[in-house]
């Protein structure tokens, strides 16, 4: 493949272009396992820019991906096929607020938090809450269907996403979507965007919808001997018709990697789940925050706490905060890595999954934590492991597939926030199989070339393990 | 890629820091680096990317990756938000000494260290008055102060007039120059001489820089003469409004958040807080050695934070680090010639002497 560096800094200026071997280095990877060098990494700074730079690869058939952050879990921004890596950060102008539409229009490199600062004297904010909301920036939370953990109550990116501008493979620019919160007209292709990893175009703006900074928080804790009983407390919370802003597990695993390396000084317990309740009123934050409690006493919760004090809220969740850190300090010698990591099941079976995790990891002879916002079916898992020996992938590999055959046996899917890249793919295929055929068709309609992010989703390789070299020195 | 280079000299101990480093991107957050140029290689997340490269082989040391890595003002925010709580900047300082060892030392950078060789101080002076004398309580200065001989003689007097004694000897560098720029070499065999000079195992400081080395570098029990002067400090009245600029090295490094703070309201001193304060303050760009490589870059740094001292509405911004004092002036000149807005940048010392006048 021959990239005219000339004509693409003729393009976007030379200032906005790098081919330096350490460039292309550090753009192989993302916060996955793999790696594997772009040819070049061009910034564009203006929607005619990324028109231009998508006329010149199409027609050249020259790959291009989309990259924000570089923070997704799954590969998504590692180019498989090497050519173009589109760093977006440049585009980070927020357009327009419009309070009174309860909307926001803003460039794809935009960075979640920023968004929230700028909203926050409006009295609004963006509701998805991803973890890594600090430095994600909104159009690689758009190519993920990113969520955190207030997804319980205020979904995901998707939900959120009401309009859109998106540059398509050939350099056309097309508006999706709309202005308004209800849109029946014709195929939701805003929502089809949400999602697609950058394989179906490049998003180039957003219309955002956004929700008034609720005024009232309380949030309460309970620990539970059995992971059964903290499942049907989840289970029974939702189905009780209480919509919590958030609800949050912590499985032995984690409680243990937490104390070890924070001396919190947590109970030794089975599960440990983190409630919170927000609202505009009192007294319906307050009833709801009591329900909870009620539901946590009643499926065996012990120690059961609520509260409003701002400090002890803050204490409260100070374990799951320090979790993810804690983890990279369970045990010496053993890495995080980002596999099988955030698949979601449906509430009532959020136990069971749990435990056969566990029973998955110890068969693979690695360890598996599990945690997260349980309340939308989401558990999030890390395979703690010495990433520096061939065995230890090998079982990493076998875990990997057996918790997702376990997870679809169950009626759960792949992925519930970080989307798939290739990491994911292998199991995403098995899950999806009767559609990967409209996938494709939809790919190939939009991208007659495969030219936008190819080789992800539908189309990854087989074996996630071999599709490129890991990030780390292995020895055989 | 291969990676069959042979193992690497500084980075080979820093493996398992790189492995643990899951590439989250979370150092990115504040990261004045990669908020000024935008690239991944200029960020924290970037410069670990690079070091992986250079211990796997799977990267060749050039001059275009030193000129990556010495694009770091260590202002210490990474190690902050790194979720795995990665040695980041050990990992930079050990990745610089490969670069080093590799023949892609600035020039810059190797006649400061020469001149440390040479004289003992980075200026290479080879006639420093030492303001030496005889006392209770031994007095580090530091090569910011040697050179700024009348702010020590201010440091001095404010100590005398408090009833401190401090001890001073002909010092030299503490080596921080060699370990943060890549002379790793360099710095143990300075190590030795400077025990030698400086043969104390308790001191007071009077830089921030200085202050975190010779705890972490040479072991010393240090302590900043601020953390002293405030437990000696009579109250004043200078009812000035100012706002307060913490040094990296103390918010970050040694946590000295609130004892400036209490120094300033004794003196009767109301700060108005930037946005950015205490330990998640901006950084002033002038530090890791990127002030004599990259003054551009360090300027562009320094400036947005005079901009964020300038929308607090003060006069007066104060603050306790020669460095970070000598870059924001640069830029709160630059800013009022340019735009009309000013700000009077001023260094705790000022500050503490007019109060001590005042009391």
């Amino acid at each position: 493949m021959k990239i005219d560096i000339d004509k693409l800094k003729k393009i976007v200026g030379e200032e906005n272009i790098r081919d330096n071997v350490a460039d292309l280095y550090v753009y192989a990877s993302d916060a996955s396992v793999h790696t594997k060098m772009p040819d070049v990494v061009v910034r564009p700074g203006s929607i005619n820019e990324v028109q231009e730079i998508m006329k010149y690869a199409n027609k050249n058939k020259i790959p291009v991906t989309p990259r924000g952050a570089g923070s997704g879990m799954s590969g998504q921004t590692v180019p498989l096929s090497g050519g173009i890596i589109l760093d977006m950060k440049r585009m980070n102008k927020i357009i327009e607020i419009r309070p009174e539409d309860v909307l926001c229009k803003v460039e794809p490199g935009v960075i979640n938090d920023e968004l929230n600062n700028i909203l926050k004297p409006y009295g609004f904010f963006f509701p998805p809450t991803p973890s890594s909301g600090r430095i994600c920036t909104i159009g690689g939370m758009i190519g993920t269907n990113a969520s955190g953990n207030r997804s319980v109550k205020y979904g995901a990116t998707r939900d959120a996403v009401i309009g859109m501008k998106v540059v398509l493979a050939n350099g056309d620019l097309v508006n999706l979507g709309s202005n308004t919160k209800v849109d029946s007209s014709g195929y939701q292709l805003t929502k089809l965007m949400v999602g697609s990893e950058g394989t179906l175009g490049i998003v180039v703006e957003a219309t955002l919808q956004i929700s008034p900074i609720p005024k009232i928080r309380a949030m309460g804790i309970a620990n539970f001997k059995k992971l059964e009983d903290a499942g049907k407390m989840i289970s029974d919370t939702i189905a009780n018709g209480i919509t919590p802003s958030m609800l949050e597990l912590m499985d032995n695993v984690a409680i243990t990697a937490v104390n070890n390396a924070q001396n919190l000084g947590l109970p030794d317990v089975a599960a440990i789940v983190i409630f919170e309740c927000n609202g505009m009123v009192k007294e319906s934050v307050e009833y709801e925050i009591n329900q909870i409690k009620e539901i946590c006493k009643k499926n065996n919760g012990t120690g059961v706490k609520i509260t409003n004090d701002e400090n002890e809220m803050t204490d409260i969740y100070s374990g799951r905060k320090k979790l993810f850190p804690s983890l990279s300090k369970y045990r010496d010698g053993l890495y995080t890595t980002a596999l099988a990591d955030d698949m979601a099941v449906p509430m009532s079976k959020i136990a069971d999954a749990v435990q056969e995790i566990h029973k998955i990891a110890k068969k693979n002879n690695v360890v598996m934590s599990a945690y997260g916002h349980c309340g939308a079916g989401l558990i999030h898992t890390k395979i703690l492991m010495d990433t520096t020996k061939k065995s230890q992938w090998q079982g990493a590999k076998s875990a990997v597939k057996e918790v997702y055959d376990y997870v679809h046996t169950i009626g759960g899917t792949t992925s519930g926030e970080h989307g798939i890249g290739f990491s994911k793919g292998p199991s995403f295929k098995e899950e999806k199989k009767d559609s990967l055929g409209m996938m494709r068709a939809i790919k190939k309609a939009l991208d007659p070339n495969n030219i936008l992010n190819p080789n992800k989703l539908m189309d990854s390789p087989d074996d996630w393990l071999t599709a490129t070299p890991l990030r780390y020195q292995i020895a055989d | 890629m291969p990676k069959n280079k042979e193992k690497s000299k500084y980075l080979e101990e820093y493996e398992k820091q790189m492995n643990m480093c899951i590439r989250c991107a979370y150092c990115f957050e504040k990261c004045p680096v990669i908020k000024e140029i935008q690239w991944d290689t200029d960020g924290a997340r970037g410069k670990v990317i690079m070091s992986y490269g250079l211990l796997t082989g799977e990267l060749e040391p050039s001059q275009y990756i030193a000129d990556k890595l010495f694009r770091c003002t260590f202002c210490r925010d990474c190690l902050d938000k790194c979720p795995s709580k990665v040695e980041i900047l050990k990992i930079i300082e050990n990745a610089r000494a490969e670069i080093v060892d590799a023949g892609f030392a600035s020039d810059t950078h190797k006649y400061i260290i020469q001149n440390v060789k040479n004289t003992g101080n980075i200026y290479g002076d080879t006639e420093v008055i030492f303001p030496i004398q005889g006392g209770k309580t031994p007095l580090f200065i530091g090569c910011q102060y040697l050179g700024r001989p009348n702010k020590t003689k201010k440091y001095i007097k404010i100590l005398e007039k408090l009833g401190i004694e401090p001890i001073v000897v002909e010092e030299i560098c503490c080596g921080f120059p060699m370990e943060v720029l890549g002379f790793k070499d360099d710095y143990e065999k300075h190590k030795k001489e400077f025990k030698k000079k400086f043969p104390f195992k308790d001191a007071i400081t009077l830089c921030p820089t200085c202050t975190v080395f010779l705890k972490e570098g040479h072991e010393l029990k240090a302590k900043h003469v601020l953390q002293l002067i405030l437990e000696k400090l009579p109250k004043a009245n200078l009812d000035m409004k100012v706002t307060y600029h913490d040094p990296c090295d103390f918010s970050r490094g040694l946590k000295i958040i609130e004892e400036p703070r209490k120094i300033l309201e004794k003196l009767g001193v109301e700060i108005v807080e930037m946005k950015n304060n205490r330990e998640n303050s901006r950084c002033c760009g002038g530090g890791g050695g990127i002030l004599m490589t990259d003054q551009e870059l360090s300027n562009d740094i320094a400036k947005k934070r005079i901009r964020e001292a300038l929308e607090t509405g003060v006069d007066t911004l104060v603050t306790s680090c020669p460095t970070c004092e000598t870059t924001l002036k640069k830029a709160a000149q630059e800013i009022s010639e340019k735009e009309g807005k000013t700000i009077v940048v001023r260094s705790m010392e000022d500050i503490i002497w007019k109060g001590l006048k005042n009391a």
